[in-house]
């Protein structure tokens, strides 16, 4: 159940350690605009009844341009006034769609919940929800698909080298704006995959971002920054303890191992278990 | 602490008629609601300083803020219902904030620039989610968690909280002019422009910082405890919310950032924003947010910044250039 869980972990853990690993910056925003896709999802299920995966078609185009937008018009500016500005930027983001998200869908909490998603299966005697096994399935093709897309497409490689050294990357020609705008708006197409996935299993509220954006952040700490391969290990590690504590201690305490266990873990070892 | 007391005097005689000024407001009959816009001014102001000592001063983007607010409240609020007298409360609610500073720092100070402002980012999370569980006193319940009524709140005047703000306010703005002109201020200064530099000319960085963050949540959590005598009740979800980070981002950005008269301006603009948008409920926040966007994109060095610009184009021998970096 942890690992499966832990799938889903570092798919929301991804895009930030995207961002992080090409803009040196952590997106504070990232939880509520994963949260953005959880809500778009839940908007298209209860109004034209469409499946929440199948949403994704619509949903991650959107979540692209968002993305691009916002790193187009906000970020890139920020980026040039200090450093601090972009943090700030994107806290008061978060702020923003926070508030957003509770004048549109009340703050009620809500779940995607489609026929398939009460379904279980079971493995050598443990019943597992099918939800739980799609989160790691998904994530893990997720996980390759960016793989090979950073090794094999232009922009991928123009992603890569812009984040080792942004000044040779323009010398070579690539226009790191642009560069640092797509790898922005590929997160968010990461965020907007993690989303759904996230409203099918955990029920959420538009508070959850800040939950969110804090697991994320505990994976990319656990993991490493800016690796593919970290993200995931850490994500596993991640579920594993957390459903671990939360066995031991009670559900109650769930989120509160989670928390802590990031707390300790950049308390010894702040470039995480598996940094360098 | 070596200061130079020739320059603490500068501009100390408009503060001292101002306070005196805002001292006599309750005496000469101002209106109530006026006294709650000030009341809530003194606290944005205080805690808009000690972010700005942070921010501004240390490069520390500190997102914990809340945890300290929090816990001088609660500080407070146990306090009270163990029987013990509320001014005790509220030095114990800032000894209480000091010392739990003195705890995270362990983890947090680890951490540098971006991953500080995360790392603190947890706390008031934690936090909440203890306090939402824990119950040390008292069986009553109110609400949904550990929430606690002040005890004693409702027998203290609303002008003597309304004193005991403007003091703790006063306080935090001396303080501010106290550490600029310190040496402990100059260092500051020092590892703001240059860290390594600062560092190799005998400056001890990590201590600076460390002073600097117990002393900011200190005063943070006696801020925190006096909002709560007014408030008379304390519950996790309100105590330890983002909120209140936003809040005192917002002044100190309005006003300007590194800028010691920068939190004034911004906490009065602040206090007026609350209350023209109170009616919108949610839409108030949105909107705060979105000024705390624009302003840090179109003039990132907030009101007083321009406006000091704007006069040392005037007089050439005031211009100061700010100290620009990028990450």
């Amino acid at each position: 159940m942890g690992i499966l869980l832990g799938g889903l972990y570092s798919l929301v853990a991804l895009g930030l350690s995207l961002v992080f690993g090409v803009m040196k910056l952590i997106n504070v925003a990232h939880g509520d605009l994963v949260l953005m896709s959880t809500y778009l999802a839940f908007s298209m299920m209860t109004s034209f009844g469409l499946d929440p995966i199948l949403s994704l078609v619509i949903g991650m185009p959107v979540m692209f341009v968002i993305g691009f937008a916002i790193q187009r018009y906000l970020l890139n500016r920020a980026f040039k006034i200090s450093m601090e500005a972009p943090l700030i930027i994107a806290f008061g983001i978060s702020i923003i769609l926070q508030n957003f998200y509770q004048i549109v869908w009340t703050p009620l909490s809500r779940g995607l919940t489609p026929s398939y998603a009460m379904l279980s299966f079971s493995i050598g005697g443990l019943n597992v929800p099918l939800v739980y096994g799609l989160d790691f399935a998904v994530s893990l093709i997720v996980m390759l698909a960016l793989r090979e897309f950073m090794k094999r497409t232009y922009v991928g490689q123009a992603i890569n080298a812009a984040s080792q050294d942004r000044g040779a990357a323009q010398l070579m020609g690539i226009n790191a704006n642009r560069v640092y705008a797509f790898a922005f708006a590929i997160a968010m197409v990461l965020a907007a995959i993690a989303g759904v996935f996230l409203g099918l299993t955990f029920p959420f509220t538009p508070q959850s971002g800040v939950s969110f954006l804090i697991i994320a952040f505990g994976v990319v700490v656990l993991g490493g920054l800016g690796s593919i391969a970290g993200t995931f290990i850490g994500g596993l590690v991640m579920g594993l303890a957390q459903t671990l504590g939360g066995y031991f201690i009670g559900t109650g305490a769930q989120m509160f191992v989670a928390y802590l266990i990031v707390f300790i873990v950049l308390g010894v070892r702040p470039q995480g278990i598996f940094g360098r | 602490m070596k200061v130079n007391p020739f320059r603490l005097r500068g501009g100390l005689a408009p503060l001292l008629i101002a306070t005196v000024l805002l001292a006599l407001f309750p005496l000469i009959g101002v209106p109530q609601n006026w006294l709650l816009y000030l009341f809530l001014f003194f606290i944005y102001l205080a805690l808009a300083n000690m972010w700005n000592w942070l921010a501004g001063y240390c490069g520390l983007i500190s997102l914990c803020q809340p945890a300290f607010i929090g816990i001088g409240g609660y500080t407070l609020a146990l306090m009270t219902w163990v029987g013990l007298p509320i001014w005790q409360g509220l030095i114990a609610g800032a000894i209480i904030a000091a010392l739990f500073a003195v705890i995270i720092s362990i983890p947090v100070f680890r951490l540098s620039g971006i991953y500080f402002a995360v790392g603190t980012l947890i706390v008031p999370e934690l936090l909440r989610l203890f306090f939402l569980n824990w119950r040390p006193v008292g069986g009553l319940l109110y609400g949904k968690g550990a929430g606690y009524a002040v005890k004693g709140a409702t027998t203290i005047p609303a002008t003597d909280i309304y004193w005991l703000t403007l003091i703790i306010c006063i306080g935090s703005v001396l303080m501010m002019r106290f550490i600029l002109r310190s040496n402990l201020g100059l260092g500051l200064a020092a590892i703001r422009d240059n860290a390594s530099s600062a560092a190799s000319s005998g400056i001890n960085v990590f201590k600076l910082k460390f002073y600097s963050f117990v002393g900011s949540a200190a005063i943070t959590g006696l801020a925190g405890a006096a909002f709560y005598i007014q408030q008379g009740f304390i519950e996790p979800t309100s105590a330890f919310n983002v909120r209140w980070t936003m809040v005192l981002m917002l002044a100190t950005v309005i006003g300007g950032v590194r800028l010691e008269e920068g939190p004034a301006v911004g906490a009065i603009i602040v206090v007026f924003l609350h209350f023209l948008l109170a009616r919108y409920g949610g839409v108030s926040l949105l909107i705060q947010g979105v000024i705390l966007v624009f302003i840090m994109l179109i003039a990132p060095q907030g009101i007083m910044g321009s406006v000091r610009r704007a006069l040392s184009h005037r007089t050439p021998h005031l211009r100061r250039q700010p100290a620009r970096t990028r990450g």
